[in-house]
């Protein structure tokens, strides 16, 4: 295969005439590219209607104070960070053909995903404890009469926003471990091409995050924290 | 000769799938009633509970029995999960790789530093129509920071992020088209 390949790129002159590589790489890993870019379309869709609600709504909750909230995600944006350099890491561990360390450094990388995904689940949880749903704000809760103080006219659409992108992306960085995971197991059987593959979409769920945790949460700060 | 042996072969192994198969069914069942009972049980540290799910689990691994021993003989488990060995495929496209540990640091560095900058912003309350802007920025460069370096961009061909960006920064441009109309409806609660 690897072979042919190769013969029939010095034999056509032009990377366009067919029988090669014209991006010179893999065909697995153009296809991991256009996914990606799909879905960044997908995300961008999302971020800028959320955007687009909020630009034309007079009022809306900002129920994340400071401390703890924000410093909250901050943590959790530095566990997808360092788990984006640890797969780094694993991929050019992998491009020595070092497999044993690649494996490790990935398992690096799951232990970044899933400290990303708990602390995220422990927040969802407090949210829907303080009575937060898709389509209303604090209802039954003890905390009810204090958003309604607060933002009677706000829109009911904070939650439908928040639960539906930070969802989508939780489910993006789950399906990340579990992709991450069989590589790690299978590393044997599989490429270098293959773990940066693996590589890319891990960076990929990093760099949505990049524009998620700004967009839902610096720009839903408290200023005016309530004291319980 | 050898084809009879072939298909001897392959009765042996259809045999040896249907076997497991129907062990690790019955193992799956016993689990799902412990797991059920664990959920049913109004107090689960009571003797019948216990009993009960115990039971369930140890049929579960009587019949996980057959199945594991199967895969230790064929020795799948070591050749499945093993991290050494050469019996990959062959790279298709000969492995291209650049970039050091240090470059990588820094990189995480910038990256880190730009999140504290955004949190910063945050924290010392700027006008939200400044926030936004330098805050679209900020994440524009940690982007393209993640797309050149950890993504590996920058090492590719010209002609792939000709393909990849252009239409992706044009679609997300055109999204943008129904803003004005969001000003509108905000200018509209204004005025009443």
């Amino acid at each position: 295969m690897t072979t042919h390949a190769h013969t029939a790129e010095r034999l056509t002159a032009d990377d366009w005439s067919g029988g090669t590589f014209p991006y010179h790489i893999g065909h697995k890993k153009l296809g991991m590219w256009l996914f990606i870019v799909s879905d960044a379309l997908t995300f961008s869709a999302l971020l800028i209607g959320y955007s687009y609600v909020r630009v034309s709504s007079d009022q809306w909750a900002t129920p994340f104070a400071f401390s703890p909230s924000i410093l909250f995600s901050t943590s959790m944006t530095l566990c997808l960070l360092a788990s984006s350099f640890t797969m780094v890491m694993a991929v050019a561990a992998s491009a020595r053909r070092d497999r044993r360390k690649a494996r490790r450094w990935i398992g690096a990388t799951m232990l970044g995903g899933l400290t990303f995904l708990a602390l995220h689940i422990y927040e969802w949880l407090h949210l829907i404890e303080e009575g937060l749903r898709p389509f209303g704000l604090a209802q039954g809760s003890a905390f009810a009469k204090e958003w309604t103080e607060r933002w009677p006219q706000a829109s009911p659409l904070f939650g439908a926003t928040f639960f539906a992108i930070t969802g989508l992306h939780m489910f993006h960085v789950l399906t990340g471990v579990i992709y991450l995971g069989y590589i790690a197991l299978r590393i044997r059987r599989k490429t270098h091409e293959d773990v940066e593959i693996s590589g890319l979409y891990w960076h990929f769920v990093d760099l949505v995050w990049m524009f998620v945790f700004p967009l839902i949460y610096l720009l839903s700060v408290d200023f005016h924290p309530a004291v319980h | 000769m050898s084809t009879r042996f072939a298909s001897l072969g392959n009765l042996v192994k259809k045999q040896d799938l249907i076997l497991n198969a129907v062990c690790l069914l019955f193992a799956a069942a016993f689990v799902v009633m412990a797991l059920s009972n664990v959920r049913r049980a109004g107090n689960f540290f009571s003797i019948d509970s216990l009993f009960f799910t115990l039971v369930s689990l140890m049929l579960a691994g009587i019949f996980m029995i057959i199945p594991l021993m199967w895969a230790y003989e064929t020795g799948l488990l070591r050749n499945l999960f093993a991290a050494e060995g050469d019996d990959a495929v062959g790279e298709a496209v000969p492995v291209h790789f650049e970039g050091t540990t240090k470059l990588f640091l820094s990189i995480l560095g910038f990256l880190l530093l730009l999140t504290v900058i955004e949190v910063f912003l945050a924290y010392i309350q700027v006008p939200l129509a400044l926030m936004l802007t330098i805050l679209i920025g900020l994440s524009l460069i940690k982007a393209a920071l993640i797309l050149a370096y950890f993504m590996h961009l920058r090492y590719e061909r010209m002609s792939l992020v000709y393909t990849l960006i252009p239409m992706l920064v044009i679609c997300i441009c055109l999204l943008f088209i129904f803003f004005p109309d969001s000003f509108r409806i905000f200018n509209l609660r204004n005025y009443r």
